[in-house]
């Protein structure tokens, strides 16, 4: 655990470089919010600069990106329904309804406060527990993360309350589309309609952009503004009010910022588990655990505070693997891997010996990045939400223009743009159809990555099915996965029963 | 999908269905010679889609049988006033896709945003509006061009514009 003195002059030396630290959060925050950039292929870009300066000013850099585009990818996502990365496809199931009734500037307020307590409380975590934290990655094997999968999987029945068979219609689907591309173990290609763009599976991107961004630019072109007449009217009176209303009601939820975050954490430490997964996993159990799980999806501000929270708390885990074993947890790990590499810094557990500055440097930096967003982009929401006021004229050709050519940036394949072209139809007919498009997306995203362990688990066992239940951590997890989609419905039904007594008692007495 | 009364027109409604079951057994005709570890995830998640689609017709074929849904498309593009509207935006975009790999990402956004918010203006403003469409297309694709190409060095489509503006700039 890092002591008291050293902690001291981490921090006073990290707070001397706020120049670094701002301008890599506002860049953060821009490439966050563009789907196909992303704080990976930014610092690729940068490479050159991190890699000409100063090690820790380089860290600080880095972490500072990564830190501030985790929480720009929320913006849109809130704004106009188009999440700027996977980690952010949760977020418009209840943000975006907020920002149609004219909460734009709440919605807001309440992720960047979200974002900055989940960041800053599980940074804080990470700073007292790395040692131990550390040891999950050995804990969570192939069967505990195909457990970890299923609870995400599950939000799909949750989504699909309102008609749980085009739900589950609309999520097997997209797990069905999940799996094209070469299987894992014989590279045989499947369903990829002889595409070699498509060997390497679904592009997270395009699928993105195409099913959220280019399906909600040829529907909302319907209206005038994609707000509600009442949206306009309120957002038409301004001030500052909705800003403060919206820190109010983050700080009155700290608990749920607090366990919502600790997901984040956990799932993040895994290698390879990444922020989509924290964040579909982290609002299925807020709405499993809610006392009003029925506004869910209609603005509910707990449907938005559980994916802004975990997917921040998703940040400090996934460098807790890379400093204390040496493995990339994602993309902007491994990029920053090699630029410590590149300045003769071997990461491992002789990092904390060696070099603590280092170790202890990033998580620092991470902690003082979360405290500079939350003093330098709050004060935005209120403006950034104005966003939602531009008239769709305006708004309809240049999302289509800038996120189609979004999803060509990660691969430079016009292929992708195509495809994103291809999801934005399937969107469409299914938003017109009343199929619910984050279900596709969700078995697009996590399809993959089932498939993927549960193959894994397979080859261990040699084939035999039972290795699913073999473990003790895995077990508990099957019996919380299963509670806490058995439990929504004992609850659901209890409710309905009782309304039901209350109405006939009613009667009873009118009469 | 409901319309005034009359029973609900479901027939759209079969479209994702129908995509998602066409698609399924293409699927499956690509694993079938294949190893079972290629085969065992899709076989399981298909033949679960499959059972869902079959329960999903059976409910609408119900619907239909006791009048309270038909098989009639309804308004997939809308109302009749949007309709030609949103059509001419999608065939814009596909436009888009085709002409960007020549022209280059500025040009290509340039003419697709301008024609764009044309085509969505009212039929009596377009002429008039038409200057403002262009200036804020013009700005916008060189914002574009000047953030993404120049400062960021994405790499974005480029054509003539591109390799002109590379060439003024170095």
């Amino acid at each position: 655990m890092i002591e008291g003195g050293l902690f001291l002059t981490m921090l006073g030396e990290t707070l001397a470089m706020w120049w670094v630290i701002l301008p890599a959060v506002l860049l953060g925050l821009v490439v966050g919010a563009i789907p196909g950039f992303s704080a990976a292929n930014t610092i690729i870009i940068l490479l050159p600069l991190t890699l000409a300066v100063d090690v820790q000013v380089g860290v600080v850099f880095m972490v500072a990106l990564y830190c501030s585009s985790r929480m720009g990818a929320g913006v849109p996502a809130i704004l106009v329904n188009i999440p700027g990365t996977a980690g952010a496809a949760a977020t418009p199931l209840d943000g975006y309804p907020m920002a149609k009734q004219g909460r734009g500037p709440q919605a807001l307020a309440m992720s960047f406060v979200a974002s900055t307590m989940g960041g800053l409380i599980t940074t804080a975590i990470a700073l007292l527990t790395l040692p131990w934290l550390a040891q999950v990655g050995y804990v969570m094997h192939s069967v505990e993360m195909i457990v970890v999968m299923l609870f995400g999987i599950s939000l799909i029945a949750t989504i699909a309350a309102r008609d749980t068979l085009k739900g589950l219609i609309a999520g097997f689907f997209g797990l069905m589309i999940g799996a094209i591309g070469a299987d894992h173990i014989y590279a045989t290609p499947r369903g990829t309609f002889g595409f070699l763009e498509l060997y390497d599976g679904i592009p997270l991107i395009p699928a993105l952009v195409g099913l959220f961004a280019v399906s909600e630019a040829f529907h909302f072109i319907e209206n005038r503004s994609i707000m509600t007449k009442e949206g306009r009217a309120r957002m038409a009176e301004g001030g500052w009010g909705q800003t403060i209303e919206g820190v109010r009601m983050t700080f009155a939820r700290w608990w749920h910022v607090v366990w919502t975050s600790l997901i984040g954490l956990v799932i993040g430490v895994v290698p390879g588990a990444g922020a989509a997964i924290a964040s579909f996993v982290a609002y299925q159990q807020s709405r499993t655990f809610s006392k009003t799980p029925e506004l869910y999806g209609t603005g509910h501000p707990e449907g938005l505070i559980a994916p802004e929270s975990a997917n921040n708390g998703v940040t400090a885990g996934t460098l807790i693997p890379l400093l204390v074993l040496g493995i990339p947890g994602g993309a902007t790990a491994a990029i920053m891997l090699v630029v410590m590499q590149f300045h003769g810094v071997q990461m491992g557990p002789r990092l904390f010996m060696s070099t603590p500055e280092i170790a202890y440097g990033m998580i620092m930096a991470m902690f003082v990045t979360y405290a500079v967003m939350a003093v330098t982009i709050l004060p935005l929401s209120r403006y950034l939400s104005r966003v939602t006021m531009i008239s769709t004229i305006y708004m309809a050709p240049i999302v289509l223009a800038f996120t189609l050519v979004g999803s060509f940036v990660p691969r430079e394949y016009m292929f992708d743009m195509w495809l994103a072209l291809a999801f934005g139809v399937i969107g469409y007919v299914a938003r017109k159809t009343g199929y619910h498009v984050s279900a596709i997306l969700i078995g697009v995203i996590l399809g993959p990555l089932l498939e993927q362990y549960f193959l894994r688990a397979l080859r261990i066992s040699q084939g035999d099915v039972w290795v699913l239940f073999s473990s003790t951590l895995g077990n508990v997890l099957w019996v919380a996965l299963a509670a806490s989609i058995v439990l929504p419905w004992i609850v659901g039904f209890k409710r309905g029963r009782s309304a039901q007594q209350a109405g006939a008692d009613a009667e009873e007495h009118g009469t | 999908m409901a319309d005034g009364g009359g029973p609900r027109r479901a027939g759209g409604e079969l479209i994702v269905p129908g995509a998602a079951l066409a698609f399924t057994l293409y699927y499956f005709s690509t694993i079938w010679d294949s190893p079972w570890e290629a085969q065992v995830a899709a076989f399981l998640i298909g033949c679960v889609l499959i059972g869902l689609i079959l329960l999903f017709a059976l409910r609408l074929w119900r619907e239909v049988a006791t009048g309270r849904a038909s098989l009639a498309m309804g308004d997939m593009l809308g109302p009749p006033e949007i309709r030609n509207r949103r059509l001419a935006v999608m065939a814009l975009t596909f436009g888009y896709l085709f002409v960007i790999g020549w022209l280059g990402f500025t040009l290509t956004s340039f003419l697709f945003l301008l024609l764009g918010m044309l085509v969505l203006e009212d039929t009596d403003r377009r002429l008039r509006r038409a200057p403002h469409f262009a200036a804020v297309a013009g700005a916008l694709s060189l914002l574009g061009w000047a953030a993404f190409i120049r400062a960021f060095d994405a790499r974005f489509p480029r054509g003539p514009l591109e390799a002109a503006l590379e060439g003024v700039f170095g």
